[in-house]
């Protein structure tokens, strides 16, 4: 193993990238494009839905205090403003036209003498007046309509408070142990990024290896002093410190557009990022020994894409995944730098507790290496 | 002491069932141009690659400068131009040097004084700096000539070096490849222009993977009984094909 024949093939990679605009712009700009589109489209946030409100409650005068009450009213100002955007409407017929036609997600219906009946209620435990609130939805889009139910129930919940008939039980979630406040960008960056690395990676090796042996230039490579090992390690230096340039690139994004939160220390996700590209550029180089032109190359492609799009807990946590399908989840490398990148900025975890999902990575990294060093060696028969 | 730069014995070299190379023998003495010929398909290049370690006989075996190949202690002593251009298109003419240069150890002042040289000959001194993507076939030739020779190899595998270069520089690469003989270079390589042969030491004629003959450009000529090396490919051809 002699570095300096190993840093100018780093070198030359460095000096091609120079002339290739295109291929610099793939490696900076998808990122970007990739956490921002699945970012805002993910973001898990449902905004803006549209319901509307039958009110068949007129409200009614508080005995005691001589007031005009309305407790639909209230429960209805409580509403998310971000999630529910509210239209009145005057009758049950109506409101469920609007749905039936796809203009609302759902009509919310309270029933006549609803203000009344709660108060009665709340004297009488046994008065037998209809307190429902019914809230017929378009369920058609579970997102959305789980949303909506959870907006109403927390709309009750804080009226209820806001009149002094606190339940007597709580949930009290504020006191986070890690990732207190956080957003789903903050869960997002750490996955999308540990994902981008991995895909580029392993798709501009893939390019650039079946460019080295359809091109005769592996040959001649090795036709020179120049050791397999050492034509991988001198691509693994370049692929590290791309995905490292691209991990900075996102996490300045993160942090500037998207306030992303990092309470851990970030050298150690760089670290995660630069063994996962380690991991990719094998494979890459795996993958270019089955393909004999470019085209082919790329039909690997959507095969490597898919199941760690899917599988490696960059949307959504491993847990959420079947139960059967998740041995495969810890089959694919991104898992771990997923797991490993998100403990380490969100949970501020240091080496001592991610230390599996570095073992794994670098245990597939080592094997990984050594089968595509002897991949290209077995070229020589 | 040694004086074959190449011994070949019984070399064999089969592609599934087929045979690209069917025990071929030869030597190649230090200090000499040697052209191996033949049509396309006649096993040259596979003969070739394994002599310089790319490719692994089923049978016999090579020696390069009286190492049995594959050998990567050879590997520093030679230079190999393979048959396709095989550079890097996406670096300048420097770039493409300058990465051989590196990875036969060369300093950096080793390697502007041999690139200065190199480009000298093959014409090329003012493309330098020029994308090897915008220069046209003959000129990616030149270069990858170039890039083979940056570490003064003692022997030198050269696959179709002349293949797509114009006459003019053609003759000039003879001159320069008489001149390397003169400082001690062998160089192997390989053409199927029949008439560029003339300017070899001597040849091996090829075909199917056999051996049709071997000697001086003339000795062969003559043992065919022909006035040239088209003709005597051809008659040679036909006695082969008679006899079996
Ligand atoms: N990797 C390979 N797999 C299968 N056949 C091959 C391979 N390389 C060469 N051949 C075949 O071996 C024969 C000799 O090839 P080659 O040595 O390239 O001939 P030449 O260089 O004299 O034109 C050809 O028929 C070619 O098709
Ligand atoms: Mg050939």
């Amino acid at each position: 193993m002699n570095i300096h024949r190993a840093l100018a093939i780093t070198r030359r990679i460095f000096r091609g990238l120079r002339r290739d605009r295109r291929t610099v712009a793939l490696m900076f700009l998808a990122p970007i494009v990739a956490m921002c589109v699945f970012g805002l489209a993910f973001s898990g946030d449902v905004e803006d839905v549209k319901v509307v409100v039958v009110n068949l409650d007129a409200g009614f005068t508080h005995p005691e205090l001589n007031v005009p009450v309305s407790f639909s009213q209230a429960i209805v100002s409580n509403f998310d403003k971000e999630v529910l955007k509210v239209d009145p409407v005057a009758d049950v017929e109506e409101g469920v036209r609007l749905v039936r036609e796809g203009s609302a997600y759902a009509v919310i219906i309270f029933p006549e003498r609803f203000s009344e009946s709660l108060y009665m209620k709340s004297q009488n435990p046994s008065y037998s007046g209809d307190t429902t609130i019914q809230v017929r939805e378009d369920r058609s889009n579970v997102n959305v309509a789980n949303a909506i139910t959870k907006s109403v129930s927390d709309a009750i919940l804080k009226t209820a408070q806001d009149v002094g008939q606190d339940l007597p039980m709580k949930v009290d979630a504020e006191d986070a142990i890690y990732g207190k406040g956080a957003k789903f960008m903050d869960f997002f960056v750490p996955g999308i990024m540990a994902f981008v690395v991995f895909m580029l990676t392993t798709l501009l090796t893939l390019i650039s290896f079946v460019g080295e042996r359809t091109s005769g230039n592996l040959e001649r490579l090795q036709s020179t002093p120049l050791r397999e090992s050492e034509l991988v390690v001198g691509y693994a230096i370049a692929f590290s410190i791309i995905g490292m340039l691209q991990t900075v690139v996102l996490l300045v994004i993160g942090v500037a557009a998207f306030d992303i939160m990092i309470v851990g220390n970030i050298v150690l996700a760089f670290a995660v990022i630069a063994l996962l590209a380690i991991v990719s550029l094998s494979l890459g180089i795996l993958l270019s020994s089955l393909a004999k032109r470019e085209a082919q190359a790329i039909q690997f492609f959507p095969l490597i894409v898919l199941p760690t799009f899917l599988l490696a807990g960059i949307f959504w946590p491993v847990e959420a995944i079947p139960g059967w399908l998740r041995p495969l989840s810890y089959a694919i490398p991104p898992s771990y730098a997923v797991d490993a990148t998100r403990s380490v900025m969100l949970r501020g975890w240091g080496i001592g507790e991610i230390w599996i999902d570095i073992v794994a990575l670098c245990g597939f990294a080592g094997a990984f290496l050594i089968v595509a060093i002897l991949s290209l060696k077995r070229g020589r028969r | 002491m040694q004086t074959f730069a190449v011994e070949v014995k019984g070399l064999t070299k089969k592609f599934g069932s087929f045979t690209a190379l069917d025990n071929l023998n030869l030597n190649i003495a230090l200090g000499t141009v040697y052209g191996l010929l033949g049509p396309n398909g006649a096993g040259k290049t596979t003969a070739i690659k394994i002599l310089c370690g790319l490719l692994r006989p089923n049978g016999g075996e090579g020696y390069v400068l009286g190492k049995k190949v594959p050998n990567r202690s050879i590997l520093p002593e030679i230079g190999y131009m393979p048959q396709e251009t095989a550079l890097y298109l996406d670096l300048t003419v420097h770039g493409n040097m300058a990465l051989y240069g590196d990875l036969f150890g060369l300093s950096r002042s080793r390697i502007a004084e041999r690139e200065s040289e190199l480009l000298d000959f093959v014409a090329l001194q003012k493309w330098k700096d020029s994308l090897v993507s915008n220069l046209s076939g003959g000129m990616k030739h030149r270069v990858s000539l170039a890039c083979s020779m940056i570490h003064e190899p003692k022997l030198l595998f050269l696959d179709e070096p002349t293949v797509g270069v114009d006459p003019e520089l053609r003759a000039a690469f003879w001159e320069y490849f008489d001149l390397l003989k003169k400082k001690g270079v062998t160089i192997v390589l390989t053409t199927h222009y029949m008439d560029e042969a003339q300017h070899c030491d001597r040849i091996a004629l090829l075909r199917q993977g056999q051996l049709l003959a071997e000697g001086t450009p003339g000795d062969v000529i003559k043992s065919a009984g022909a006035t040239n090396l088209e003709e005597a490919f051809l008659a040679l051809a036909k006695r082969e094909d008679g006899r079996s």
